[in-house]
């Protein structure tokens, strides 16, 4: 576990800052101090976190997303009760129960309604209640709610970071906290290295809800290369070994249409010859990811994906292996430094 | 007693493992009353009151939770399970639980949202299909920490929120747990006989056993029961009223209380000026089921906690309610004692 002490207690640090899609300050605070330890740090104008070094021939753009899932506040009913709907793609089926934090002009807990056992017909149990039918319990009456929650509040789900065997972990928001848990390593990995290229990083706000984020940092940047780093899904009970990847089975090499396959491959060969674990993903058409956005920004980018395994993705427990961070981030210092290391 | 439901609540004990709920319980009545354990795991407390009383009254409060039983192993590692009392696959899904002796960390998974067929996005999965993850890389790694057989439980932590609520796991039955404790170690003015009953969630089969043994002649289900007083839910539907008091029950899906016991709850009540409530509709079953029929009958009376989102991870009571629970069973247990 030592070896994976410092991934684990950055991944950790990001975990528990709050940023839902568009209220992403709380994450871009934690996020912005700890990338100005390697770089100049900017805000831009939707607010994601920016950051350029180095001269070269070459530039080089890093991304990772830095909003969760989450709800928002659309009204406090009569009873008290905070009407929501979502902020990014929350998964219904894990919402009855939920225990949350309301963001409102203090943060207060809450649990989501449910329906005991003993009320509901057996057959409503096989389906998920949609939003007009669940509400966020807050403890209070309206006139007290009021004081303290307004519609457009966002809400995170609560949960611990928890140590499962080995080096994996469950928490909410990895989905995308591991993608920059990946890229801050990977700067301390190239710290003392001399570079012969532009290094720029953007942890961007908005991905769960569409990508602006990424579309106009990437716009800004004007890089020639860009690596987004995200998760994807790794295998489980259900879900196919043969399709879909496994977790700790190292970095997912990102190959379809819209990536730009010189990267991907010269990604996947740096990994063999240097021997990190990495395993290939491939998409039939868009990635659903930043890479979405940020190959078509400006006049153009030259984009690649590496992916972490997580399972459980978008609900308060994802899973994933704090190796295979590790080797996500060895992989882009290596691609760095040969694409823009001083021999390059 | 709002201490005493934290430490309660946060203790694992499903059916069949009440163990470290009656050390707890045990190490709190142990120098007012005196106690025996019974071939099921039920914990007896016999408490001396000022006066003997003519009736014999026993109290009840069960101290297993919901929760899961390990049943097999995958291959790959992941851990299958069969419910533990009746809880919705709905409440259970992306959830944080400990498994085992050793307590470890696990979380029962799920397929993501983006790999169900959008026409299926909220059908949840066949309970059969439920897994726990404890991040094992394969069968034996699992079996390194994990028996068939072992317990799981919800972790979920004691929260204080809103308007004097509180959030925990278990709260069923803990909070009549804690009522019982706090009245052994109170000062009683009879002779008071109390149950704290094993497997009451997979079929009140430890009241069966208790009342047999203690034989009382009045009887006082201490419990939690739903409190569907949330959004969107009105008038009797909402079964009872977080912050209105105990909910006094007079029938449910077990147990046709005897009104005799009902109306007296409330002439207490009225009296002494303590809230209570009735429980608006014929639902759940508790302790009173097994007890009403021991021996030759008892008469039973059912005082309940309300308590929102029952049998979940996330647990919601309002502390008051607890304490005015309390007041009314004490005090209904001395007019049965000399009736």
């Amino acid at each position: 576990m030592n070896k994976f002490a410092e991934v684990s207690v950055l991944l950790e640090k990001l975990c528990s800052a709050k940023g839902v899609s568009g209220a992403e300050n709380g994450a871009a605070d934690v996020a912005a101090e700890l990338l100005g330890r390697y770089m100049p740090v900017k805000i831009d104008t939707l607010g994601s976190v920016t950051g350029t070094t180095g001269e070269g021939d070459v530039h080089i753009l890093l991304d990772a997303h830095l909003d969760q899932i989450g709800l928002i506040v659309t009204a406090v009913d009569e009873t008290g009760f905070l009407k929501v709907a979502k902020c990014g793609g929350a998964d219904i089926r894990v919402l009855a129960a939920a225990e949350v934090t309301v963001h409102g002009k203090k943060d207060v807990f809450g649990v989501i309604t449910s329906t005991p056992p003993h009320l509901s017909k057996p057959e409503d149990s096989s389906k998920a209640k949609g939003f007009d039918e669940i509400a966020v319990d807050i403890g209070m009456k309206r006139e007290d709610a009021i004081k303290i929650v307004s519609p457009g509040d966002r809400i995170t789900f609560n949960g611990g970071f928890s140590k499962l065997l080995g080096n994996r972990v469950a928490s909410p928001s990895i989905d995308d906290r591991a993608g920059v848990a990946a890229i801050l390593r990977c700067l301390e990995m190239l710290e003392g290295k001399e570079l012969n290229c532009r290094l720029s990083v953007m942890f961007s706000v908005q991905e769960e809800t569409g990508g602006s984020g990424a579309q106009t940092g990437a716009f800004s940047a004007a890089a020639d290369e860009a690596i987004a780093v995200d998760v994807s899904f790794a295998a489980a009970p259900g879900i196919s070994g043969e399709k879909y990847a496994s977790l700790g089975g190292g970095t997912m090499t990102g190959y379809a249409p819209s990536l730009d396959y010189e990267m991907s491959r010269r990604l996947s060969d740096i990994a063999e010859k240097k021997n990190i674990p990495a395993q290939p993903e491939v998409m039939g058409g868009k990635t659903g990811t930043n890479c979405d956005e940020i190959q078509i920004s400006g006049r153009g980018v030259k984009t690649a994906l590496l992916s972490i395994p997580l399972r459980n993705m978008h609900t308060a427990v994802e899973v994933c292996d704090l190796e295979d961070i590790e080797n996500t981030a060895k992989l882009m210092a290596e691609y760095i430094l040969e694409r823009g290391g001083a021999n390059a | 007693m709002l201490e005493m439901i934290k430490e309660l609540c946060t203790l694992p004990g499903i059916s069949g493992r009440e163990n470290a709920v009656r050390d707890y319980i045990i190490d709190k009545i142990k120098d007012y009353a005196e106690y025996s354990i019974d071939p099921l795991g039920n914990l007896l407390v016999f408490k001396k009151g000022k006066n003997s009383a003519k009736n014999k009254v026993m109290l009840d409060a069960h101290m297993d939770e919901v929760g899961l039983i390990i049943t097999a192993i995958t291959s790959e590692g992941f851990l299958r399970f069969a419910k533990v009392g009746g809880i919705d696959s709905r409440v259970m899904l992306g959830r944080p639980v400990r498994v085992g002796e050793k307590a470890i960390n696990g979380v029962i998974g799920i397929k993501p949202v983006h790999l169900v067929e959008k026409s299926q996005e909220a059908d949840i999965p066949k309970a059969d299909d439920l897994y726990i993850d404890i991040g094992a890389k394969s069968k034996e790694e699992a079996a390194e920490y994990v028996r068939l057989g072992d317990a799981a439980w919800f972790d979920s932590d004691f929260v204080e929120f809103g308007d004097g609520f509180i959030k925990a796991k278990a709260l069923d039955d803990r909070a009549g747990c804690a009522i019982l404790i706090e009245l052994i170690r109170s000062e009683l003015e009879y002779d008071t006989w109390f149950s704290f009953s094993v497997q009451e969630e997979i079929g009140t089969r430890g009241a069966q056993t208790s009342a047999f043994t203690i034989a009382p002649d009045y009887a006082i289900v201490v419990e939690t029961t739903t409190a569907a007083d949330i959004s969107g839910v009105k008038d009797e539907q909402r079964v009872c009223i977080c912050g209105e008091g105990g909910a006094v029950s007079f029938m449910d899906r077990r147990t046709v209380y005897s009104r005799e016991l009902f109306d007296k709850a409330f002439e207490v009540a009225k009296e002494k000026n303590i809230l209570c409530q009735p429980k608006t509709l014929v639902a759940g079953g508790n302790d009173a089921g097994a007890i009403h029929k021991s021996r030759g009958g008892v008469k039973t009376l059912t005082v309940s906690v309300p308590c929102r989102y029952l049998h979940s991870p996330g647990c919601v009571i309002k502390y008051a309610d607890a304490v005015e629970s309390m007041k009314l069973i004490g005090a209904l247990a001395e007019e049965f004692a000399k009736w």
